[in-house]
């Protein structure tokens, strides 16, 4: 017997038991429960009569470093995890989006290095910005964005930089990682991505071209996001 | 002297019932917690970082959890919508100096007592066996809510001493600004139960709508995570909800009281209460499915995959169902108020016969409208018939636009039962009667038909245009006939004289039932749309942010879940039963004591004659 007709005959039981105190019971209390399961028993059967619909979760993404062997494989296994390990899409959109709650990260791979990337992924508060939101002078602007390769996200190694693979490609840029920056099991980083000394708290003029332009988009999207 | 001693022996009888009933409650909290900890110690040995563990003899942990975890709702919704009922009611009796809402509000305050334990003790075993069941998600939740849980203890401390205070001063705080301060109690009591329902408000909705939580105190990270985009909107839906609840449980409790009423001044107490059950139950129904709208607008801003998989994807048909529940919720609550009409208002029958027969007629009309499904579900064959899986003719009904034209009418219609009820018998006096009638039934047409204009409208229209301003008018218009109508028919009532009196006591058995279903079809409606809350999440504990990676990811069919929802329901109302027949126990027997026998009324304020008795003052 499937499941739908167990319950359905369970339903008929509590109607039918519901009708039966009805018919031979006369004190008030159990007459009003024979009601009640008279009532609950119906709506049960037409809730099994709609079409019984289960929402099955979808297979878990696996980063399997043995299946790349390029970097267009590191960008599909990026793009994977952009949109659910990474948690990426619940503030950041690809492309305008009134629903979004961060910077749009169209074209990001064209206007930002992979290093000022994986810096801003993993030391979030490396720049910061100064908020001119307030009378007097300007006062630091901590980012909002979490550190990717802690909890509770946590990222590893090479799923950030599959995430950038997936970031250039979808910028219509070359992909520069290489699917042998990859760190294979008991295996050590192989590539050093990103500086891992102290971040100054003001972005410096020496930083590259690409640095610079983020400091400005991202300046914009503040001023923007405040109305000025 | 005397009394002044039997009135301590009473108090201390009561707080030793108290005190042994909250021991007892620990032991069988402890009783129940204890396997649960025998387990954990089991898995924390078996392994250092467990996520899950499960009971699969009792039916599997998600089961488990879904029983106590809504029961421990129903029961919290109760407990928070008593405070406002019964605040409202002794304030209504403050200020009308009719002793009979004082004692009704006393009387639901009685259940506090024991309905509160029972929430904490639902509570405790829920959150044992969350702690057991999900340790991962449950650190999860404290690493991120930690400051906020001790809120919530501080609350509910605040909480225990302003209900002791609040039931036990009633007696001695009566008269003057003694009563005055108690009303205060009242209000603190409902300040005080908003923030316990807000916190754990902040939780859930969290897992259904987290945002970013960047690094800072734990403070800050806590204050991040409350104000999440669904936080308010659910806040407001479920504050407005537990006074439904509360509305139409005490109307539930009147009706199988009146049904069971021995007495003719039994049988005028309870429908009287039965009428103020079912008079806050509508009241608070009126302004929910707008609500509703706000949420549901908020989780399609939050996330447009969320709105589609609650509207339009598995959920879809639940939301049927929702329909129909709300649509004979709405259907009791009239019926009941025509059956007043025509049963407490003598000559009012006849003249009320039209205006009923046709409201009956607009109700099952928008129900069927509003139960239309978008979409049906066809054969290969059956859609080439159809020209597709909309109805030729029926599939217009199935959207959007027509079914917040319909729920927007049922509203309007049902406030007209209201107005209807609340001017039967009465002539108005005022010199300006007739132009205030005129204008009242002229705003209730000019709605209805900017209304409709504005459903169809909608069909030609954007859906964001619809959305944002045709739906968002409606409800519009609907509150500004509420908000005007309510108050000039408060004016006409003021100078208004009575043609025939009200006569209580006379309504038919079918009118108790009808209370019974309309609480039964509240109750179903929160299991089912807690539900959908759940399942909107699909395979996450947290929305995009933590998976959902138990055996039982996956969200159960519609039917099954509605299995669920009937036993969670039944066992509810068995509960509520017994809280009530606890409560009303030492009455009855005090009741014996004083030799009056069976004539006295369990819940107290029968009626004026009943208040003018000393001896029953003295209770």
């Amino acid at each position: 017997m499937s499941e739908v007709a167990l319950l359905q005959l369970i339903g008929l039981g509590v109607i039918g038991a519901g009708v039966v105190i009805l018919l031979f019971i006369q004190s008030r209390f159990p007459r009003v429960i024979g009601f009640v399961m008279i009532v609950l028993g119906l709506f049960s059967l037409i809730a099994l009569s709609v079409p019984q619909m289960a929402s099955l979760p979808p297979a878990e993404e696996k980063f399997d470093v043995a299946s790349i062997k390029t970097a267009n494989d590191m960008a599909v296994i990026g793009q994977k995890i952009f949109f659910s390990k990474g948690q990426c899409a619940l503030c950041h959109s690809i492309g305008p989006s009134e629903s979004a709650r961060c910077p749009d990260l169209k074209g990001i791979g064209a206007k930002l290095s992979r290093e000022f990337i994986y810096e801003s992924l993993t030391q979030p508060q490396a720049y910061i910005y100064l908020d001119y939101r307030h009378e007097g002078p300007p006062k630091d602007y901590p980012a909002r964005m979490p550190h990717i390769n802690k909890n509770p996200i946590g990222l590893t190694n090479n799923e950030i930089l599959s995430v950038i693979a997936f970031l250039q490609q979808m910028s219509g840029e070359p992909i520069t990682i290489s699917p042998s920056e990859i760190e294979m099991p008991g295996q050590s980083a192989p590539v050093s991505t990103t500086a891992s000394a102290p971040a100054p708290s003001r972005p410096s003029p020496a930083k590259s071209k690409a640095k610079g332009k983020a400091k400005r988009a991202d300046a914009g999207f503040v001023a923007m996001v405040h109305g000025r | 002297m005397r009394n002044h001693d039997a009135s301590h022996g009473r108090v201390l009888r009561r707080l030793n019932v108290w005190g042994l009933s909250i021991a007892g409650l620990a032991l069988l909290a402890g009783l129940l917690g204890f396997p649960v900890t025998g387990w954990a110690e089991d898995a924390a040995s078996a392994s250092a970082a467990v996520s899950y563990r499960d009971i699969p003899q009792l039916g599997g942990s998600r089961n488990v959890i879904w029983v106590i975890a809504q029961l421990h709702l129903l029961l919290a919704g109760f407990v928070l919508g008593v405070p406002i009922f019964a605040w409202l009611c002794e304030i209504v009796g403050w200020k009308t100096d009719e002793k009979r809402y004082d004692k009704l509000a006393k009387e639901f305050t009685k259940l506090l007592t024991s309905s509160y334990a029972t929430t904490a003790l639902f509570g405790g075993i829920l959150l044992f066996l969350l702690i057991g069941f999900y340790p991962k998600l449950m650190t999860y939740l404290t690493d991120v809510f930690f400051p906020s849980f001790l809120v919530y203890c501080a609350l509910f401390l605040l909480e225990t001493v302003t209900l002791y205070l609040y039931w036990y001063g009633w007696d001695v705080m009566l008269e003057g600004r003694a009563k005055v301060f108690h009303l205060f109690l009242g209000f603190l009591l409902n300040v005080f139960a908003f923030f316990i329902m807000i916190i754990p408000n902040s939780w859930a909705t969290f897992q259904a709508s987290p945002v970013v939580i960047a690094e800072g105190s734990s403070l800050a990270r806590a204050w991040a995570a409350t104000w999440n985009p669904t936080w308010w909107p659910v806040n407001v839906h479920r504050l407005i909800a537990n006074v439904v609840l509360g509305g139409f449980i005490c109307g539930a409790y009147a009706g199988v009281r009146y049904l069971s009423a021995k007495s003719a001044e039994e049988r005028e107490h309870y429908d009287w209460m039965g009428y103020v059950g079912n008079f806050i139950g509508v009241f608070g129904m009126l302004p929910l499915p707008f609500a509703g709208y706000w949420l549901m607008r908020e989780v399609y801003q939050y996330n447009q995959q969320m709105g589609i998989t609650l509207m339009g994807g598995f959920l879809s048909w639940l939301f049927i169902l929702q329909a129909m529940l709300i649509g004979v919720l709405f259907l009791g609550a009239n019926y009941y108020f025509w059956l007043g009409i025509t049963y407490r208002i003598p000559g009012a029958e006849m003249k009320y016969k039209r205006p009923i027969m046709a409201m009956l007629v607009i109700l099952l009309l928008c129900l069927g409208v509003w139960m239309t499904p978008h979409s049906l579900v066809a054969s290969l064959e059956e859609a080439r018939k159809l020209g597709g899986t909309h109805h030729p003719l029926l599939g217009v009904f199935g959207v959007m636009s027509a079914k917040m034209t319909v729920a927007n009418l049922m509203i309007l219609v049902t406030f007209m039962s209201f107005i209807m009820y609340w001017r039967a018998g009465k002539e108005e006096t005022a010199t300006w009667a007739k132009v205030a009638k005129a204008m009242m039934s002229g705003l209730f047409g000019v709605a209805a038909i900017v209304i409709i204009v504005l459903g169809v409208w909608g069909y030609f229209v954007p859906a964001i245009v619809r959305i944002n301003y045709f739906s968002v008018a409606q409800v519009l218009i609907v509150l500004f006939v509420l908000l005007t109508v309510t108050p000039l028919t408060a004016l006409l009532m003021k100078t208004a004289r009575t043609t025939s009196e009200m006569v209580w006591g006379r309504m038919p058995p079918r009118a108790g039932y009808a209370l019974v279903l309309n609480a039964v079809m509240v109750i179903l409606l929160m299991t089912l749309m807690g539900y959908a809350r759940s399942s909107s999440r699909v395979h996450w504990h947290i929305y995009g942010v933590m998976r959902d990676s138990s055996p039982y990811a996956y969200s159960p069919a519609l039917g099954y879940a509605a299995a669920f929802m009937s036993l969670n329901t039944f066992i509810f109302c068995l509960l509520v039963a017994f809280i009530f027949w606890v409560a009303t126990m030492g009455d009855k027997g005090q009741a014996k004591d004083a030799g009056h026998g069976s004539a006295l009324p369990a819940m107290a304020g029968g009626s004026q004659a009943l208040d003018d008795r000393t001896d029953v003052k003295s209770v």
